[in-house]
């Protein structure tokens, strides 16, 4: 299966698929190095956070919670490894081959190798030093094996069904579930998984039947894929699509109706769909920033950062790749009945409303204290009056295809430097209006300084909007060919 | 006259694919496109829909210079290859989509869409698929339908007949010769000669981006092509 290699090394983008695999690469280094670092230091860890409890129980405990988080992070980040195949399939190499082939590909893969260096140090330093070497061993198996065991599983349960959110969502309600239920002392798995480990202390063989359950959904999984080894099988089963209406958006006109089109492509292909979920799972970043003594201390300026990231989280995890979006149908777009200004308005309407509704999630940040709420609006503000006329104005520099339907979680496809520079006017500039206020302590000035700058462009969008769309017009044939490569 | 072309001429990396000194289109008229590949059809397509910008010359469309406004955008349908379809949507929706730039009700999009019922031939219509997931022919029909949705004074197709069976190809020729009779100028480039001549009343052969030949069709007509293309 040499053919893998050429196809890599012969693809068309060559150039920046090996950036971007560098790139990739040196992060999985880095997070494998973390991963090594933690393994190593692991017994430190765990006495640090849990004084005067035994290590090797709290260890043991976690293990379950690890291979059940890792679960719902395969299904929903793993790729299948099916397309590759379809030529080869009428060639005269036999099914099991191919599914063999199959299978080893799919093996390569970070989740993989994250347990390796996260547990064996640990086991092999730890565990090797209170239970001797036999013990170690049959844990390194019942590790690798479990680690299979996920991997093959998670493979199968995605070629079966359809992978939808809603199987992750009850996935991720589940374990919360089981470690709420934990914390109260109801039902604990961490004792489970304590026992079912401890026990392998004393009768170490018991990791074999970790290894038969793994041998087991090997074999289902490659029954399966023998079985059904045809590409219209291969892929995921289609469910009928309907024609939906968002009566919402009809008030805005043509407007309206453009903005209504861009919302169905973002809930309608997988890489839009892929960014706007993690841009949700930003609304939580503020809990690493908001330190009770910044609040005390009316620090803004540490918070805001945070605050900007979340409230405009839509703008420039969508607004990065603008127009790009758009770029198999962008010839469409021009030559119909579309005047630039609509366009540009569109984008503005749909920005406007993201924001509010991040925002509105926002606000259960005023839990924890109203100075919260109060520079989350300030920044709202700013966002949606002046934010937004960044990200669209360096959409006119953004001239790369974008392909919708490929996954969105390290797809680098359509990234270049406008997207780096792009954050930077957009996050400096809050703090440079908050700054002299701030410096002075009189930081609630300075979040009025940052809604008053918000307000006032907003105010001012109508020439933003004739601007872009100057602008746009400029570019359009510029965009246009970029797109159409 | 409805199209006028001015000095037009565009360059690629020292090669001229487009060259037209002058070329005027009538009210009325169907026109042919012809040429082989690389003949600058396509690139034609695309400056009168003002998608490339003309390195030197202009298009006037009513008189306007289709660059400068969007006015053309209003009686021009057109439809020239794939990127033109919103492929994440259904295409009942797309139609209506299209339908609602140019003020046409729900309604009224269904009515214009009847003559295209027996093209789309079942396939088409309330299938419960997204336009990615239609075969490459059925796309075509969409984007033709689409573009001829608006009843346009001025339907420009790019090869309309690729990629269709042999009973749509018929359809859709009827199709376009009933569309005549409503005072619409329609300009199509095609490869293949026969239908061509069959639909269109005014032949224009393009080689290396210029006007070789430039003729109403008549009998010998097809003869005429076959052996300019054979030479």
């Amino acid at each position: 299966m040499t053919h893998q290699w050429y196809s890599f090394w012969r693809g068309r983008n060559k150039a920046a698929g090996l950036v971007a695999r560098i790139v990739m690469m040196i992060f999985v280094i880095y997070f494998l190095l973390v991963a090594l670092g933690i393994g190593f230091f692991m017994k430190q860890f765990i006495q640090q956070f849990f004084p005067g409890q035994n290590v090797i129980t709290i260890f043991n405990g976690a293990i379950l919670y690890y291979f059940m988080v890792m679960f719902l992070a395969r299904i929903q980040l793993q790729e299948l490894p099916t397309i590759s195949v379809q030529p080869y399939l009428t060639l005269n190499i036999s099914r099991k081959t191919i599914v063999n082939f199959l299978n080893g590909k799919s093996l390569f893969t970070f989740f993989n190798l994250l347990p390796l260096f996260l547990f064996l140090p640990f086991i092999f330093s730890t565990i090797s030093g209170t239970s001797g070497t036999l013990t170690a061993i049959a844990y390194a198996v019942t590790i690798i094996s479990l680690m299979l065991f996920n991997h093959f599983l998670a493979l199968y349960l995605k070629r079966k069904s359809a992978n939808s959110i809603f199987f992750i969502l009850i996935g991720v309600v589940i374990v919360l579930a089981l470690a709420a239920l934990d914390y109260f002392k109801i039902i604990s798995i961490s004792e489970v998984s304590d026992a079912l480990f401890s026990s392998l202390a004393t009768y170490p063989y018991l990791a074999l039947v970790f290894t038969a359950l793994m041998v087991v959904v090997y074999v289902a999984n490659s029954r399966y894929l023998r079985s059904n080894l045809y590409v219209e099988e291969l892929s995921k089963k289609e469910s009928a699509k309907v024609a939906t209406d968002y009566p919402f958006f009809n008030r805005f006109g043509k407007v309206g109706e453009l903005a209504a089109l861009e919302l169905k492509l973002i809930l309608r292909n997988k890489r839009s769909r892929t960014s706007i979920i993690m841009s949700f799972v930003f609304v939580l970043y503020g809990f690493l920033f908001y330190k009770p003594t910044l609040i005390e201390n009316n620090s803004f300026a540490q918070m805001m950062f945070a605050a900007i990231f979340m409230t405009g989280i839509f703008q420039i995890a969508y607004g990065q790749f603008m127009f790009a979006w758009q770029s198999s149908h962008f010839d469409g777009l021009m030559a119909n009945k579309i005047d630039s200004t609509s366009f540009i308005k569109a984008k503005f309407l749909l920005f406007t409303i993201a924001a509010t509704l991040v925002t509105m999630l926002t606000l259960f940040y005023g839990f924890m204290s109203w100075k919260l709420v109060l520079m989350h609006v300030a920044v709202y503000l700013y966002n949606i009056g002046f934010g937004s006329v960044i990200v669209l104005y360096f959409a006119n520099y953004n001239k790369k295809r974008l392909d919708l339907t490929k996954g969105g979680s390290f797809n680098w496809q359509g990234v270049g430097a406008t997207q780096w520079i792009l954050g930077l006017p957009l996050i400096a500039l809050p703090f440079l209006i908050y700054a002299p206020f701030g410096a002075n302590d009189k930081p609630f000035w300075g979040l009025i300084a940052v809604a008053l700058f918000g307000l006032i462009t907003l105010a001012m969008r109508d020439i933003w909007v004739r601007l872009l769309t100057k602008l746009f017009i400029k570019q359009r044939y510029k965009i246009a060919e970029g797109f159409r490569e | 006259m409805l199209i006028e072309i001015k000095e037009l001429k565009k360059v690629y990396s020292q090669r001229t694919v487009v060259n037209i000194p002058h070329l005027e289109i009538d009210n009325g008229e169907t026109i042919g496109l012809v040429g082989n590949n690389g003949a600058g059809k396509t690139t034609m397509f695309r400056m009168l829909l003002d998608l490339i910008r003309a390195d030197h010359g202009a298009i006037f469309s009513k008189g306007i210079n289709v660059a400068e406004s969007d006015q053309w955008k209003s009686y021009t349908g057109s439809y020239l290859d794939e990127g033109y379809l919103v492929e994440y949507l259904t295409p009942e929706e797309y139609f209506e989509f299209i339908g609602s730039l140019n003020n046409l009700s729900r309604q009224n999009v269904k009515e214009r869409l009847q003559p295209f019922v027996e093209i789309f031939n079942g396939e088409v219509l309330n299938k419960g698929k997204y336009i990615r997931d239609l075969s490459k022919g059925n796309k075509n029909k969409v984007g033709i339908a689409g573009a001829m949705l608006i009843n346009p004074e001025l339907l420009v197709l790019d090869e309309p007949f690729a990629n269709l069976d042999p009973t749509t190809q018929i359809r859709l020729k009827n199709l376009v010769r009933d569309h005549k009779g409503r005072e619409t100028t329609t300009l199509i480039s095609s490869h293949d000669l026969n239908h061509v001549t069959e639909v269109c009343d005014r032949i224009i052969l393009l080689e290396k981006g210029e006007i070789i030949k430039d003729f109403k069709t008549n009998e010998d007509t097809l003869k005429e092509l076959e052996f300019y293309f054979s030479a």
